[in-house]
Order: structure tokens, then sequence, then C-alpha cells
């Protein structure tokens, strides 16, 4: 996913916790996000969801399947 | 009316009113405005989290029991923390029984804060909205009609700034008619709980109240966080930006305080005499002047530094940048089976550990909090500062310059064995255990309130005293009546004649196992006092060789003369070499010293067989490492 490039989410993975905890954090299907920054050493990265900034860890972001991927 | 009187504290009929809301909702902040700071952390039994109790200031008009909830992303899928919380919203716990809720929502990001609304509105008990960071609205291009959302919602929304106070008698006054005329049903109730149609109800819901006016849906960047994150995460000028910080926070915590300490050292030391002076010389005297005003002298001494350390951790947490912080970090530190957040913790546990573990709660999984908490005692806290000095000059007694880089290469590698010990401890007894999610907010960056952060402070380090105090107290008291009573004849012994008293006992009892370290007895009594704190091994020290000295320049440079010509009783063998320095050094660095530390790490994990573990390893490690580096050097031929 590149820098600063709106994406709408497709669909979750990843363990059931985990994935569960994503969508509580508003990472819901249809939903759209962008990552804002990436950290100095490349990991974790900022997105911004639902007005909203967080940072995730590459292995995370990587359950979250973005249409056109 | 029919206002339902709380159960437990059935003396008053005071309501109880429970702040509840996301983390990072501005809920503690608002607790501080509503309670005027005036509050208390209890914890629970069987759970680490710490509820914050407080009683609503009377000016508000009615007195409200003010409970601050932990933070609830999903009352679905919870934590620990969330599940207590959820317990008491749903008026399961017998200590909090909720009459009414305070519904703490960021004004910024309203549909991820009121996802969660339909759980605590369906208890049939009053809920006012608060809704905070309106301040903020404006730079995020939004703006939000409060009657609007109030009847789309259908319950009183309230907007507070807690940092200022503005807005919370309003709320306090909103919440007294709520509980005076009950409203049955509101549209809040109507949020299902399952997540993903509860955000879908919630945006319908703002939509159809048409409260919000914004530019475009979920896109609203605050302008002034982006151009700010644009250096502090920046490549180039991230890591140097942090490190400068961490710099500023050491110079302040070990330069800074430096005057403070002094003054709080002097002020007990002048308190004791003048008890000393005033009372008639006798046991209780001396008790009360060596024992007590000492006892309580040795945690004030570190009162500054703490202090300061509160208010620069709050301060970088209510800007913004302790979350950078972690976010620049967490790649080596999860890397280690650590967390982001673990920096903060560790960055403390070179001041003390006993703040270090407060702070660890911050860190939201069990798994990375614990294994936190167990490296906390590696990190070279200041009071072990002293005893490095000691034993620094009477190992290179010469040049001042390898004393300064030895004792730099000493911080150097507290860190570094600390993260060999946290990478070893993810990879092998915690294995089988999964990393948990980061998954970190990264709040906007907001200029900092003096008072909120002073108050916050003041908070953060009673609660330290409290907790913290007690302990430290308790066993430097045990450890003065060790040093003064003989086992015996309950009789005072004087500081000449400690060779008899039960610490000395104790010391010469040790003796077999501390000749493989090349010490005797005496340096056995150091050893045993410094479980008070590690700074305690040099005055004590200091009475078993018998060393006069008004203040400490006189009495380090007595005891490093007497130290450079100790020998075992009845023979000319020197005790302190360069090989029984080292091992000193090598000892004070692993061991954990500190009953104070050992009773916090217990309450704090809830788990006497953790706190004993830790003691266990981190001593018997240091004393294992010691042996080995006396007798390599020796065997290398190094006296």
């Amino acid at each position: 996913m590149p820098l600063n490039h709106w994406c709408r989410i497709e669909r979750l993975e990843g363990p059931q916790g985990d994935r569960d905890r994503l969508i509580d954090l508003g990472f819901t299907p249809g939903e759209e996000i962008v990552v804002t920054n990436s950290s100095p050493l490349g990991d974790p990265l900022v997105v911004r969801v639902r007005d909203a900034l967080l940072a995730l860890r590459r292995r995370e972001a990587a359950w979250i399947w973005v249409e056109g991927q | 009316m029919s206002v339902p009187v709380p159960e437990t504290e059935s003396q008053t009929i005071e309501l109880t009113a429970c702040l509840v809301g996301m983390p990072n909702s501005g809920k503690t902040t608002l607790m501080n405005a509503i309670t005027g700071g005036n509050f208390r952390t209890a914890n629970y039994a069987g759970v680490t989290v710490s509820l914050l109790r407080g009683k609503s200031k009377p000016e508000f008009g009615r007195s409200f029991q003010i409970v601050d909830l932990p933070g609830v992303h999903s009352s679905v899928s919870p934590s620990p923390e969330e599940e207590l919380a959820c317990n008491v919203i749903e008026g399961k716990n017998s200590r909090v029984r909720p009459d009414a809720f305070i519904l703490v929502a960021d004004s910024t990001q309203l549909e991820r804060h009121l996802k969660f609304a339909g759980f605590v509105a369906r208890q049939a008990r009053p809920v006012v909205v608060a809704l905070t960071m309106m301040d903020l609205l404006g730079r995020t291009q939004q703006f939000v009609d409060v009657p609007k959302l109030a009847a789309g919602l259908g319950v009183p929304v309230v907007p507070v700034d807690g940092r200022t106070g503005k807005g919370v008698s309003d709320l306090i006054s909103a919440l007294q008619r709520e509980c005076d005329h009950p409203v049955s049903a509101s549209a809040l109730a109507e949020l299902p709980d399952e997540p993903v149609s509860s955000f879908k109800a919630v945006r319908e819901l703002l939509d159809r109240s048409g409260a919000i006016r914004r530019v475009s849906r979920s896109r609203h960047t605050d302008a002034l966080t982006a151009r700010i994150d644009r250096f502090v995460l920046h490549r180039y000028t991230g890591f140097p930006i942090f490190f400068l910080i961490l710099i500023s926070l050491f110079a302040a915590i070990f330069w800074a305080a430096q005057p403070f300490v002094d003054a709080v050292d002097s002020g007990f030391t002048m308190a004791g005499d003048l008890v000393q002076q005033a009372l008639p010389e006798s046991l209780i005297s001396r008790f009360i002047a060596e024992g007590l005003i000492g006892g309580v002298g040795s945690v004030a001494v570190f009162f500054p530094q703490i202090m300061i350390l509160f208010f620069l951790m709050t301060l970088l947490e209510d800007s913004g940048y302790l979350a950078r912080g972690a976010t620049l970090v967490d790649r080596p530190l999860s890397f280690l089976g650590l967390h982001g957040r673990s920096f903060v913790p560790m960055l403390s546990g070179f001041a003390c550990a006993i703040p270090a573990v407060f702070a660890a709660r911050a860190i939201p999984a069990k798994r990375e909090r614990l294994l936190t908490i167990w490296i906390l005692p590696l990190m070279s806290c200041s009071a072990r500062l002293p005893v490095y000095a000691l034993l620094l000059t009477a190992l290179l007694p010469a040049a001042a310059w390898t004393q300064g880089l030895s004792l730099a290469a000493i911080y150097i590698s507290s860190l570094l064995v600390g993260s060999i010990i946290a990478g070893l401890a993810s990879r092998i007894v915690l294995r089988h255990r999964n990393p948990s999610l980061l998954a970190m907010e990264l709040p906007v960056y907001r200029a900092p309130r003096w008072i909120p952060i002073l108050r916050m402070t003041w908070a953060r380090g009673s609660a330290y005293l409290q907790r913290a105090g007690v302990p430290i107290v308790v066993v430097s008291i045990v450890l003065w009546l060790l040093s003064n009573f003989a086992i015996s004849s309950q009789t005072i012994i004087a500081p000449a004649e400690m060779e008899s008293s039960v610490a000395a006992q104790l010391g010469q009892k040790m003796e077999p196992i501390l000749r493989p370290m090349g010490v005797d007895w005496r340096v056995g009594v150091g050893l045993i006092s410094a479980f008070a704190a590690r700074e305690v091994f040099v005055s004590s020290m200091a009475i078993v060789f018998h060393i006069e000295g008004d203040n400490e320049e006189t009495q380090q440079a007595g005891l490093l003369a007497q130290m450079r010509t100790a020998t075992f009783a009845g023979s000319s063998q020197l005790i302190f070499t360069p090989s029984t320095i080292f091992g000193l050094i090598v000892f004070f660095f692993f061991s954990l010293q500190c009953f104070s530390t050992v009773a916090v790490v217990r309450r704090e994990t809830n788990s006497w067989r953790l706190a004993a573990a830790q003691l266990v390893f981190y001593t018997g490690l240091g004393y294992v490492l010691a042996v080995v580096g006396v007798q390599t050097l020796r065997a290398l031929g190094v006296a």
C-alpha cells in the first residue's frame, strides 16, 4: 500500500482475537483508510481510520486487505 | 423519584457516577477536573487494574462519587482491564455499583467513541455524554452541533474541557437532572453490540441527527499534527529528535534534580541530629533519629527525581509525543518481545525501578507488561550511583575520566543485558504465547496545559509515596533494628559494637558464601543492609569499618582509606583488591537488592511468585557471575 493513498478495506484476515480488535478499532470492510507515515525503521506504519491515527505493525497491517490490491 | 440507593456505601446516599469511554477519550483529565485532583487509586484483588475514585467538587452542585473506569474499546472481546470495566457497567461488581454513567467521547472521533455507547445505554441507568476535545474540531475542519447531537442520541450532551474545567459544572447539573428524572429509552440504547453493525448504526444515527458538519467523511487530518509527524517520524530526523528528548530527560533527572536531592538529604540529616540533641541519649532517641527519620529520608531523597520524572513524562504524554516515541522504538523492542511503550518504564528505571514498575501499566498486553517488569531491575537505578562511585574510585583511584567511562559502560551494559534477557525470555519462556497487537493510537499534538499536568504529576507522585514509601520505610526500620540489636540480649549496641548485632551475626553466618566473592562478613553486612536501598551500602560500610565522618565526602575519603588497608581477620590478605571490587560491581549490576521493588512488583502483578522469582533470579545471577568474575580474574593473575 503506497503512502498517502486512500484505499477501501475489502476484508480482514489474521487470528480471530486480533481481527476482532482491529474491527473494534474501526477497521471495518468498506471503510476508507490511508497510510500517512512509516516510522524510520520501516515498521510500524501510521494509519488513519475513522478520524483516528493508529500505529500498526506491518504484520498487523498485512491482515487488512484493501480493494484493488 | 426512583433513584437507586448504592448498596455498598449505605452510610451515604451519595450517587456513584462512572466515567466510561475509550482509551484516550480524556477520561482521566475530566476526572481531575470534576474532583479537583482529589482522588485516590483503588486496587482490586485479582486484577492489576486500578480504578480512580473521588468525589465531585461541592461547587458543582450535588456531590457524586466519581469512578474512572479503565478505557474500553469493546464489550464483545474484552481484555482483563476492559472486562473489569464491563463488569462494573453491568452492575456485576460488588465493590462499585454505578447509578449513572458519564460517557466520555472525543468529539473529533465520534464514530469510534460512540461505538460501544449502546452497551452503556442499555443498563437502565442515566447516561450523559461528555464531549471532549472540542477545541480540536476547528483544527480537523469539523463542526459538531451539540443540541442536534443530543436530540439525535436521546441523551444529554455536554461539551467539556477537562484541562480548563470549562463545562464541568454543566455536566454535573445535567447528570443531576438525569438522576432526578430518568428518561426511559434513548436512540443510543438501540445500538447493537456487534462492532461492524454498531459502527454502521452509529454512522446512520449521526447522519440522521445532522449534528456533524465536515468537509469529507473520515478524512479529517489535523494539518499541525501531520506537519509535526513529518519530522518526528521522519527517516533521518526521527531518531535524533527522540534521542535529544531522552538526553534532556536524563539531564533533568540526574543534574537538575541534584540540588533538590542534596537539600532533602541534608534536611533529613539535620532533623535527625536535632532529635538526637533534643532528646536524652537513649534507644528511643536513636531509633527516632536513625531508624525513623533516616528511613523516611531514604524515601524522600528520591522524591525530587521521581517528581521531575513524573512531570516530564506527563508533559510528553499530554503533548502527544510519548506515543510517537513508542512508535519509533517498537520495532527493536518488539523483536525483544517487548512493546513500543516499554521504553517509558525502561527509561524510568534509570531513576528508580519503583515508578518504572508503575509506568509499565501503560503497556496494554499482559505478556509484554510482565516481560518489561521482569527486566526493570537491571536498569541502572540512581540508588546504585553512590555505590558505583565508591567502588570505581577504589578500583581506579588515579584517573577520574576512566571512572566516568566505566560508569557510562555500566549504564549502557545494563540496557544491553536487559535486552538480552528479554530476548531470551520471550523466545524460551514465553515462546508459546503470541505477541499482542500494537494498534496504538497516536493522539493529536496539543500545547500543554500546566495546571492539569501539575495535578497529574502530584497524583502520580503521591501514589508513589503511598505504595512505595511504606515498604521502604518498613524495610529500613527493620534493617536498623537488625544492625542495632543483638539477638541474645535486648540491649542497645553502639556503632562501635556492631560486630555483635544481628546483622553482623547474619554476615558472619554468610561468610562461607561470601568467601568465593573474595570478601568478608563486613561487606556481607553492607550487602544485607543494601536491601533497604542500594545506596545504604556506603553508609553501613562506613559503620562496620568504623569511619567517623560528618558529611559524605569525609566519610567516603575515610572509607576509601580503610578499604585500601582492610584485611581478613587474622591474616594479612587484603579484602579490596581489583578482582573483588570488580566482583562487587558485577553483583550490584545484577542483583535485585531492593525489597521495595519486590513489594511493588508483587502489588502490580498480583503475584508473589513472580516477585520472588525475580528476587532469586537476579540476586542468584549476580552472585554466580560475581564469583565467576573474581575467580577468573584471580586465575588470570589479577590480585
